[in-house]
């Protein structure tokens, strides 16, 4: 038998308390109160008499919209980090399935976020009746669709390419599935997952503060959620330049905290999952991680749920039982085909039904012919929405909907086809604000399409303005590009220069861009300048960090050997740039440009109609289509808007990212 | 067969197959009749490719036999069972868990309690010599300390057979051997309640070393080809004759084609599977084989000591040597023929042309891309049109493994050129045109 004689230091009774404690328990206490102010805002009652919500935009009011927007990003990461957990195992384990769940995700992840806002906000009104939490959680489920896509495609990709021995082993040990999932497959995925995690959430600060303001149906006004993001929005709209640097300072602020209390240490943890055989010399470093692991406190409270984690572990052990083999046992051929094609048929079904749902919510009637012709557009003629305006048609013996449109048709009936205008009618027409056609005569002739429904020649023109946001996206990416991989190469190269412009550049990617859009408009007011082609640039400035710091992460990987064969053999200027440089960095900078063309077609929304006060600045491009159309409830618009939008990304992604990921994984790969 | 001992593990007639992605059927065991009994150490012996490993995994549950069976203690075996226990070459530590995390999961699939986990865990620890790093993260530790977690998860459920996947072929000679004397020192002295031990190996000494019987695999279908009892008693010394002649006896089976395919050796055809060895380790072997004292002609057991390959490692140079007619293998001997002689004692380009010579003659695949591209006006294939004609005999990985091969010799006898970037193969008369930027 073993003598083992204690060391002094075990033998010594163990504090409950370090000196790290010092600074975690009040940490503790202060965050478990802020939690408690935020919810009580969050789940204020609210109904249809309760006053419209506001902002105001007194900067003394800016911690607490700070508090309220992060606790929403925290919440919609919370439930991404579910979601992804659920759907992806799913999608990975259950046989079959991922040919379903995929392709649907794919399609997701190309709508634009900021459509689901729209379409979702009625739903969780109706789920939360009479309370604010109803708004709270439509923002929340916005921003979290701008996170959880690529957080579950990650972890799929983790779940199907766990190395074959860890398998092995598993198998052999007789894990039961319960214990493999927790001890293998998460932990193999969670570094991909983190890093998409956190990536997202940086991402996600430019769609908080689209996202916090949110109109609902039977109030004139928008609802302003407390939040940074809408303190933004009001500030924009009443032209109120010192509000904004308010504004632009907490923000700061805040991607600050979140950068050193969440992204840092959670990155810097998720070191210890990444599969390497050696330690790797630069590891991530945080205070924070350093400090939660040396206090006791937030030691005791990891080890909280321990004994229910036990008890599940061993309840769901095989004990004795046999382990189960790692392929399955093989099923009768003519069972599988069977199952193959029901399954297939089931598939075939399914879309048909949801497409032709689809169409016939979007285009319906308005697709039709009416007297031989086709059907014509029939627009919104208050084009704002504006109440008063609303009102006056009222006044005038047309009825607007609830929210406010007034369609063509309307005005057609009311002056018998454009024959008879009465002088009110003719004064209103011309009000700013009010859209009417050049010949009224003539538009009321052509058979229109029903009130809200789309007609053919929108749908034609949408794809136009599709287009035209397509070629916006590429070349100013491309631009982007030939401006900041050159810088990006020059400081990946340079080591020094590396460590500290790395982590500006990805807090440069989280801070939201939407800060700078008055600036511009400033500007392009002020200069005359044509808002077609100035206002682009606005749509890649929150993606241009991804390239920078792609390019810097390529070239810091190219290996010495590399580089001192380049300068022996004296390759200098573009030969060095065309043989060496380009071809090594290439595949990061696919990945760069993925992220940054993928965010500006959901920033062309926001960027294509930019507002500073009074001054609104319109482009034409599919950007500014869906977002005229999302004033007011969901409505065929935009979903056609979406679904265009959603296509053209698709189409977009498959026929040039997806090609050259594949050569960048088959011919540059550096190994 | 009548033994007092009883049976562990055996598998009757026992056949796997995998289909490829292309749907073909290819066999990678065929009828194997094995038995484990207690109290004894058997090694799985064969070259890369002969199905060693696959048989491994058949036996312990993890792949499923497509005909035949496999019984542990009379239960037939649909996974693996409890008293059967793996170490894995690459060790297949889970990088995230600490040492003692490592050792305690096979206890956590088995319901044990937390307490009884810790103790058993760290005795386990104590036992295979890492007192001390139970809270040390594999890649803080060395190859063989990494190795000896493996035997220490395995060993802690206390298992009756013991499967190894050629533990020490990722570790290097002196820890080998360390653990491998460690390994023989608990198996003898009888403190655990292992009964058998499998062992899958490609290194003959190891396997003479430690083994109680050998069982030799041939390779492409995988079937016993031998069955070697090894009585020496232990220690064993590599010294001893009886070792060396042992390990003599085994080159000679490995290096004799089996009788069924001597008597109909058919000319090769266009999906021969080449020997993966490339040009440069090939003409090493030739040379290292004319240098020797013998004139041209050496002793496999001392060659591959010599060359420090492993079987792995040298059989495919045989079988290219063998192939080109270059050398000749017999009786556990290699021999240059005439070819070989005038091909080691030629220059630079003397050798290319020799090569070129045999390549043509010898290597119906590589005469029939030299034909092709002669036979185009441009003088270019792509290799994809190569492909598909090899996928009619094998699959495609096999297929781009053995164009790869082709490709590589083709490029040092100089009979045609290759683009890496753009998949063409060109004929060599053309003036080399510089690398497409």
């Amino acid at each position: 038998m073993r003598r083992v004689f204690p060391s002094p230091e075990v033998l010594r009774p163990r504090a409950p308390f370090s000196r790290w404690d010092l600074v975690v328990i009040p940490g503790v206490l202060v965050l478990l109160l802020l939690l408690t102010l935020a919810l009580r805002g969050a789940t204020a009652p609210y109904g249809p008499n309760t006053p419209d919500l506001t902002v105001s935009l007194n900067p003394a009011h800016l911690p607490y919209y700070g508090l309220r927007t992060l606790l929403r990003m925290l919440a919609a990461l919370l439930l991404s980090l579910a979601f992804t957990l659920v759907y992806a195992t799913i999608a990975a384990k259950v046989p079959r399935t991922e040919r379903v769940l995929i392709p649907i995700l794919d399609f997701l992840q190309s709508l634009p976020i900021l459509g689901f806002l729209t379409a979702t906000t009625a739903i969780f009104l109706g789920l939360f009746r009479g309370n604010l939490f109803g708004l709270e959680a439509a923002s929340i489920f916005a921003i979290f669709t701008s996170q959880v896509w690529n957080m579950t495609f990650s972890f799929y990709a983790s779940l199907r390419t766990v190395p074959r021995e860890l398998q092995e082993a598993a198998a052999m040990l007789r894990l039961s599935p319960w214990q493999r999932f927790w001890k293998l497959e998460v932990p193999f995925g969670l570094p991909n997952l983190v890093w998409n995690a956190m990536m997202s959430v940086s991402g996600g600060w430019f769609f908080v503060v689209a996202s916090e303001v949110i109109s609902v149906v039977g109030r004139d006004q928008d609802q302003y959620l407390p939040g940074v993001g809408a303190y933004i929005a009001l500030a924009i709209q009443q032209a109120d330049a010192q509000a904004m640097l308010w504004a632009g300072l907490t923000l700061f602020l805040l991607v600050l905290l979140y950068d050193q209390l969440l992204f840092r240490p959670v990155v810097a943890w998720a070191e210890k999952f990444k599969f390497e055989q050696s330690e790797s010399s630069d590891t991530a470093q945080s205070w924070v991680l350093t400090l939660l692991q040396r206090a006791r406190l937030s030691q005791r409270i990891a080890r909280l749920p321990q004994p229910l984690w036990e008890w599940l572990w061993l309840k769901s052990a095989r004990g004795h039982r046999p382990g189960v083999a790692l392929e399955p046992p093989p099923k009768p051929r003519l069972r599988t085909r069977l199952a193959d094609l029901g399954f297939n048929l089931l598939i075939a079904l399914g879309s048909l039904a949801l497409v032709g749902g689809l169409l016939g919510y979007l285009l319906g009637p308005g697709l039709g012919f009416g007297n031989g012709q086709m059907l014509r557009p029939n627009p919104n003629l208050n084009t704002q929405l504006s109440p008063e305006i609303a009102q006056r048609f009222a006044a005038l013996g047309i009825a607007p909907s609830a929210d406010g449109s007034v369609w063509l048709s309307q005005l057609c009936a009311a002056s018998r086809d454009g024959q008879a205008l009465s002088s009110g009618l003719k004064a209103l027409l011309e009000t700013p604000g009010v859209w009417a056609p050049a010949n009224l005569a003539a538009a009321c002739q052509a058979p229109l399409a029903p009130a809200g429904k789309v007609a053919w020649p929108e749908v034609l023109e949408v794809f136009k303005l599709g287009f035209f946001t397509a070629l916006r996206v590429t070349f100013f990416v491309l631009l982007v590009t030939l401006i900041w991989l050159p810088i990006g190469v020059y400081v990946g190269l340079r080591p020094r220069l590396t460590q500290w412009v790395q982590p500006l550049a990805q807090f440069g990617a989280a801070f939201p861009a939407n800060l700078l859009f008055p600036l511009f408009v400033v500007a392009i007011a002020h200069f005359r300048l044509n808002p077609e082609i100035w206002v682009s640039p606005l749509m890649v400035l929150g993606g241009q960090w991804y390239i920078l710091f792609n390019a810097i992460a390529g070239s810091a990987a190219i290996p010495n050997d590399l580089k001192e064969a380049a300068r022996l053999y004296g390759l200098r200027g573009w030969n060095r740039w065309r043989r060496l440089i380009l071809p090594a960095i290439f595949p990061a900078f696919v990945t760069g440009g993925i992220t940054a063309t993928g965010g500006s077609w959901n920033a062309s929304i926001v960027a294509e109609v930019v507002q500073w006060g009074d001054t609104t600045l319109v482009a034409t491009g599919l950007g500014a289509y869906i977002a005229h159309w999302s004033t007011g409830e969901f409505n065929p618009h935009v979903g056609l808007g979406m679904l265009v939008m959603g296509l053209w990304v698709l189409a977009y992604n498959r026929l040039i990212w997806r090609r050259l990921y594949q050569l960048a994984e088959e011919r540059y790969r550096l190994d | 067969m009548q033994s007092n001992r009883k049976t562990l593990l055996e598998a009757r007639n026992l056949t796997k197959t995998f289909t490829t992605p292309e749907g073909k059927p290819f066999t990678v065991l065929e009828g194997i009749h094995l038995e484990l009994q207690e109290g004894e150490i058997v090694a799985l012996l064969g070259r890369s490719g002969s199905g060693k490993s696959t048989l491994l995994r058949c036996l312990s549950g993890l792949l499923r036999p497509s005909a035949g069976e496999v019984r542990y203690r009379g239960q037939p075996v649909q996974g693996p069972m409890p008293g059967m226990a793996m170490v894995f070459q690459s060790f297949a530590l889970f990088p995230w868990l600490t040492v003692q995390q490592n050792v305690e999961l096979g206890l956590e699939a088995m319901g044990i309690p937390a307490p009884q986990r810790r103790q058993k865990a760290l005795e386990a620890i104590d036992l295979v010599g890492l007192d001390g790093f139970e809270k040390a993260f594999p890649k803080e530790l060395s190859g063989g300390m990494r190795q000896r977690v493996g035997f220490a998860r395995a060993l802690v459920t206390q298992p009756e057979v013991l499967f190894m996947d050629e533990p020490m072929s990722a570790l290097d000679v002196l820890t080998a051997e360390t653990l491998r004397l460690e390994l023989l020192n608990l198996w003898q002295s009888g403190r655990l309640p292992l009964k058998g031990i499998l062992l899958v190996t490609h290194n003959i000494e190891e396997a003479v070393l430690l083994a109680d019987r050998i069982l030799v695999l041939s390779s492409n279908p995988g079937r016993i080809r031998a069955e070697i009892a090894v009585t020496l008693g232990h220690p064993r010394e590599r010294e001893d004759p009886a070792f060396q002649e042992l390990v003599e006896e085994i080159y000679r089976i490995l290096t004799t084609r089996p009788a069924p395919e001597r008597a109909t050796l058919e000319p090769l055809t266009l999906g021969h599977r080449l020997p993966q060895a490339p040009v440069g380790a090939l003409t090493g072997l030739l040379e290292r084989v004319a240098e020797g004292p013998d004139y041209g002609k050496e002793d496999l057991p001392r060659l591959a000591e010599e060359m420090h390959l492993e079987v792995d490692d040298l059989f495919p140079l045989l079988d290219a040597a063998e192939l080109l007619g270059l050398a000749v293998l017999q009786a556990g001997d290699i021999q240059l023929t005439a070819e070989g002689q005038r091909f080691v004692k030629a220059g630079l380009e003397g050798r290319k042309r020799i090569f070129a010579e045999r390549l043509l003659q010898q290597v119906p695949l590589v005469g029939h891309i030299h034909r092709v591209l002669h036979t185009r006006p441009t003088g270019r294939a792509p290799e994809e049109r190569f492909l598909r004609e090899l996928e009619d005999y094998m699959s495609t990985e096999d297929a781009e493994k053995v164009l790869a091969t082709a490709i590589d010799w083709g490029r040092y006898a100089e009979l045609f050129e290759y683009d890496y970037n753009t998949g063409l193969l060109s004929r060599s008369e053309e003036v080399a045109s510089p690398a497409a930027g």
